[in-house]
């Protein structure tokens, strides 16, 4: 009986295992021709409304579609990439990839991502701003339909900028200093009240996000234009640590504060951050959010070049999946056939506050109405420097910003923090290639 | 002994020591009565407002409590059944059997205490991953995914235990040589030697044994993590509980995640108080965990 | 028995049969039990063929090798180099992470230990022993998850230990988030669920300590400070020593409650070697510097552990 049974167990097992499988799990797939394709989809878009928003055309995919099917699967960003690696490692790798565009030059070193076919690649370099298809570059080839775009403006509080009597926001960072330090109130304590720039060490992107996109409007960089030298000991990186060091050592800034929370319940007058934020202080602060405007980065000199950073995502195919051509056709139908004026992903991101690199899709969407504060963001697509992707990449930012918060907490000089990073980044990215 | 007076010093740091040792599993189940806006909140307040298992009932909803639990029983079992087998017909050959290369093998079972398992970590890892002939795997171990599709992913690495193969020796050779001697007479074979009256003379050894080794198994977070990570269908209770946490806003999914840390712990903790003689004693043979 | 009423040549060649039988006897049941032995012991060899020796030659092999991919076929050789990038300038490898297991591991041996040396000479004179050794044995039984999530809870702004601090009129301090409270705080957690099981070794070792020092003593009109610092401590030594040591050596290899509690961060402020191992491997696909991190890592514990058995050896020679 026993063995039967257990007989019966794997007869059942088989098909639903079938079901479920994805081409990149070549033994549970049958290989033949006209068999059922399941391409499995593996995103952080875990949880709340970005999980229904991904959800929502992939769901209208599989309905109009009777062969080839789509199957999402999420982890948190924080386990992205390791579940990445360890899938891919493991020879369950997923046939979509929707990574951070940071890890592309270490997922394409490890041979874990599929170059675009040619007719993709022209139709991505065509489609998307050159930040947008620069992040999804690696080595000059493309590796995939850039999604999510965030780029760096200051975000500012008009009410407490106007109470300290500076009735526009800054342009230049004398200006930028000079209206932090005016807004910037303590109590007796020394406890800050109201910090004028807000420097935070609560995340990347209050860290690193912040420094790299004032060092790129100082012109500067952070990896060397061959990806293997780190460039941030530079006069640009200088002068963006100085004016960090001057702005924590003038009180104006308090780097132990959440930002995020401190900003929107109006103890922050002005803060460096990306385009998602926007959604997110609406949520927070309701009526409040009259008083918060988005301006361009501050530039060193009045009249310079604008630039800033940008970071994204993208989605891109397994080079372990057995079905490449059907994920392809797959991201084509998501990423660049037009509904109502715009693609479906351009159409998904700006439902939950974010941007893609299609310029003319954002125009569609945000130009009727919408939030002035979002223009910036979509301004800065044209001039923003995407995040450096070489390989090693995910790594040398998290040396920067341990360095970055050594600076503002005083544990470091100008001087040795730009030096550390450059050693430490230099030994980091060398070991990588 | 120097007991004149009431030693009321003594008292104090003892339960001193035993509040702080006790507060943080309270807080924990406090929390897990709390509601949304009421964790992580300023001012801090111990009690809840009030005590409903809406979070217990979230936890178990989001979790998919039946599937982690039948994982992580099903690993710890294979694991301590295992260890206890092994452990001692190991142990019962290097104590009472006679045969050549038995000093060497029993070095060999001491020295492998000396390696620590963080080494073996990535080999096996990969070695699991390119298992012959398993989950889509050729006979050189290619082009699948090995025994990672599968639940005893989990339980491989500890299947056998050099402490408890160690512990289970030193019990055995207390056994008098003429009580197995007579039984062999008596034609049984060393199997039923084994069986019959090794087995049943070292139950206690055994038992604390196979608690300790219970504990750990069910405990076990490192490994499960990994294989958790290339595979989510074999996840287990920590696993998924640290894996039901909000990255961007803790404090939402805190009380939840305290609801499902109180039902994860609840099995060991009832069977450490119920034997926790053995488990003491587990630990004292063991040295230090 | 039989043997007595047999005539005594007869004995004697009944004897004689016997034991050349014997002989052929025992060597046969000799060889039947090898056997059996090696059956007994196949599954363990087994295991130690798979999971012990295979590993270690990989782990060998993939520490001096360069592996990008996931193909076993790309691997290949490059002598030492990761060990020397793991100590090359600008690497962080032995400062901070080296230095911080050791922080990590000698904090919670220091923590620990006077913690349990004071629990375990005050139960020794307490009623309910039992009552408070199960007390103080509930954090070794609990998951990893469950006391590093409890903690990093009360260590938030809104949690307990800021609670408390702040009915005390003093500010909130973000623990885990600060640089320099990090490591201590998360020291603190690792002894507080490792004193356990170092008070139970200890009151076994008290229990060990022969009561008539305690009454001459007592004669001698001692004072309970005096005794403990003697007495007692002297004569707990060799525990002492076991604790020290068994805690220092956990202590070098966990890295499951920092993975639970900071990931190593802020910055590399909680890192440690084996989870830095562990992040080079599964998150950055550096499997040669990940393995020639463990190495190193072993190294450090090979060396405390043959301290230990020397140790322990000269103590048995003593005695």
């Amino acid at each position: 009986m026993k063995p039967a049974l257990s007989r019966r167990h794997f007869a059942l097992a088989l098909p639903s295992a079938l079901l479920v499988s994805g081409c990149a799990a070549p033994h549970r797939g049958t290989g033949r021709p006209r068999d059922p394709i399941v391409l499995t989809l593996l995103s952080h878009y875990a949880s709340g409304e970005l999980k229904t928003a991904l959800q929502g055309p992939v769901d209208e995919w599989n309905a109009l579609h009777d062969r080839v099917k789509v199957q999402t699967k999420a982890v948190e960003f924080t386990d992205l990439l390791t579940t990445f690696m360890v899938r891919q490692a493991a020879g369950q790798g997923a046939d979509i990839l929707h990574p951070y565009c940071l890890w592309n030059g270490q997922l394409v070193q490890a041979g874990v991502l599929r170059p675009a076919p040619p007719e993709h690649a022209e139709e991505i370099r065509r489609g998307y701003g050159t930040a947008a298809v620069g992040s999804a570059t690696v080595d000059g080839n493309v590796y995939g339909y850039p999604t999510e775009m965030q780029t760096y403006a200051l975000y500012y509080n008009k009410r407490l900028l106007r109470e300290a009597g500076v009735d526009r926001p800054p342009r230049t960072w004398r200006e930028l200093e000079d209206a932090a330090y005016r807004t910037a109130r303590r109590d007796g304590y020394g406890n800050a009240l109201v910090q004028g720039f807000g420097l935070s060490t609560f995340d990347d992107s209050t860290t690193v996000g912040q420094t790299l996109a004032l060092l790129n409007a100082a012109g500067g960089r952070f990896v060397s234009a061959d990806g293997r030298r780190t460039a941030i000991d530079s006069p640009a990186g200088r002068a963006v640590f100085d004016l960090e060091r001057r702005l924590v050592a003038k009180g104006a800034s308090d780097p132990g504060v959440n930002v995020y929370n401190a900003f929107a319940s109006g103890q922050v007058a002005m803060v460096i951050s990306a385009g998602w934020w926007t959604a997110n202080l609406k949520a927070l602060m309701g009526k409040g959010y009259r008083d918060v405007g988005v301006a361009p980065v501050p530039l060193p000199e009045a009249g310079g070049r604008r630039a800033t950073l940008s970071t994204g995502f993208m989605l891109g195919v397994n080079t372990a999946s057995e079905c490449p051509r059907e994920a392809w056709e797959f991201l084509r139908w998501l990423n660049t056939e037009k509904v109502r004026g715009a693609t479906r992903m351009s159409a998904l991101q700006v439902s939950v506050g974010s941007l893609t690199g299609r310029a003319d899709d954002m125009r569609t969407l945000l130009g009727a109405g919408g939030d002035p504060n979002l223009h910036p963001f979509l301004d800065a697509l044209a001039y923003a420097v995407p995040e450096p992707n070489v390989p090693g990449a995910q790594q040398a930012k998290s040396l920067l910003r341990k360095n970055i918060e050594a600076l503002w907490t005083g544990q470091q000089s100008v001087d040795e923090a730009l030096r550390t990073t450059r050693r430490q980044v230099d030994q980091e990215v060398s070991l990588s290639w | 002994m120097i007991r004149r007076r009431f030693p009321w010093l003594s008292y104090l740091l003892v339960v001193t020591g035993a509040v702080l040792t006790v507060v943080p599993f309270l807080d924990m189940v406090m929390t897990s009565f709390k509601g949304p806006d009421e964790a992580g909140t300023l001012p801090y307040r111990f009690l809840p407002k009030a005590f409903d298992l809406s979070n217990y009932r979230a936890a178990i909803q989001q979790l998919d409590l039946p599937v982690l639990f039948r994982n992580s029983v099903v690993a710890t079992a294979l694991i301590t059944g295992s260890v206890l087998l092994t452990s001692s017909l190991a142990g019962y050959a290097l104590a009472k059997l006679r045969f050549p290369g038995r000093d060497f093998v029993f070095r060999l079972v001491l020295s492998t205490m000396m390696f620590p398992p963080f080494l073996f970590f990535i080999p096996h890892f990969l070695i699991l991953v390119h298992w012959p002939l398993a989950g889509g795997n050729d006979l050189l171990g290619r082009g699948g995914a090995g025994l990672t599709v599968s639940i005893v992913a989990l339980a491989m690495p500890f299947l056998v235990s050099s402490f408890g193969i160690f512990l289970t020796r030193q019990f055995m050779i207390s056994i008098p040589d003429e009580v197995l001697e007579a039984a062999r007479i008596d034609g049984a074979g060393e199997f039923a030697v084994w069986w019959r009256i090794v087995v049943p003379q070292t139950r206690p050894v055994l038992v604390t044994l196979g608690l300790l080794t219970f504990v750990d198994a069910w405990n076990e977070y490192i490994w499960a993590l990994l294989i958790s990570t290339a595979n989510p269908e074999v996840m287990t209770l920590p696993v998924g509980i640290q894996f039901l946490q909000d990255y961007v806003d803790p404090t939402r999914t805190l009380p939840i995640v305290m609801a499902g840390l109180v039902l994860s712990i609840l099995p060991v903790l009832v069977l450490f108080l119920l034997l926790q003689k053995h488990y003491i004693r587990g630990v004292m043979l063991s040295g230090l965990k | 028995m039989v043997n007595a009423t047999l005539a005594p040549e007869a004995t004697e060649r009944a004897a004689r049969d016997r034991s050349a039988a014997g002989v052929r006897g025992r060597a046969r049941h000799r060889r039947r039990q090898a056997v059996v032995a090696y059956l007994f012991l196949a599954p363990t060899l087994l295991f130690y063929a798979v999971f012990l020796l295979l590993p270690l030659g990989f782990a060998l092999l993939l520490s001096m090798s360069r592996w990008a991919g996931f193909d076993l076929g790309d691997i290949e050789p490059v002598g030492l180099d990761n060990f020397a990038g793991l100590f090359a300038d600008g690497s962080t490898f032995l400062a901070p992470i080296l230095t911080n297991t050791l922080l990590f591991a000698l904090g919670t041996v220091v923590l620990a230990l006077a913690g349990s040396v004071l629990v375990a000479t005050c139960i020794d004179k307490l009623r309910f022993q039992g009552l408070w050794r199960t007390l103080y044995f509930l954090p070794i039984v609990t998951t990893v998850v469950a006391v590093g999530n409890v903690w990093k809870y009360m260590y938030e702004p809104g949690g307990l230990v800021n609670g408390v601090l702040n009915t005390l009129g003093l500010g909130s301090v973000a623990f885990l988030q600060d640089p320099d409270t990090a490591l201590p705080a998360v020291v603190v957690v690792q002894a507080w669920a490792s004193v356990g099981s170092a008070i139970l070794v200890l009151t076994a070792g008290l229990k060990s300590i022969p009561e008539s020092y305690y009454e001459a003593a007592a004669l001698d009109g001692a004072g309970a400070v005096t005794v403990f610092w003697r007495i007692t401590l002297p004569l707990l030594r060799p525990s002492l020593l076991f604790v020290c040591i068994t805690q220092f050596l956990t202590g070098l290899q966990s890295f499951a409650l920092i993975i639970v509690m900071t990931r190593g961060g802020p910055g590399d402020a909680t890192n440690v070697a084996a989870l830095e191992m562990y992040r080079q491997a599964f998150s950055y696909g550096d499997w040669g510097a990940a393995s020639a991190a463990a190495f190193v890592l072993f190294t450090v514990v090979l060396a405390v552990t043959l301290v230990q058995l020397w140790l322990f050896r000269r103590k048995g020679e003593d005695a």
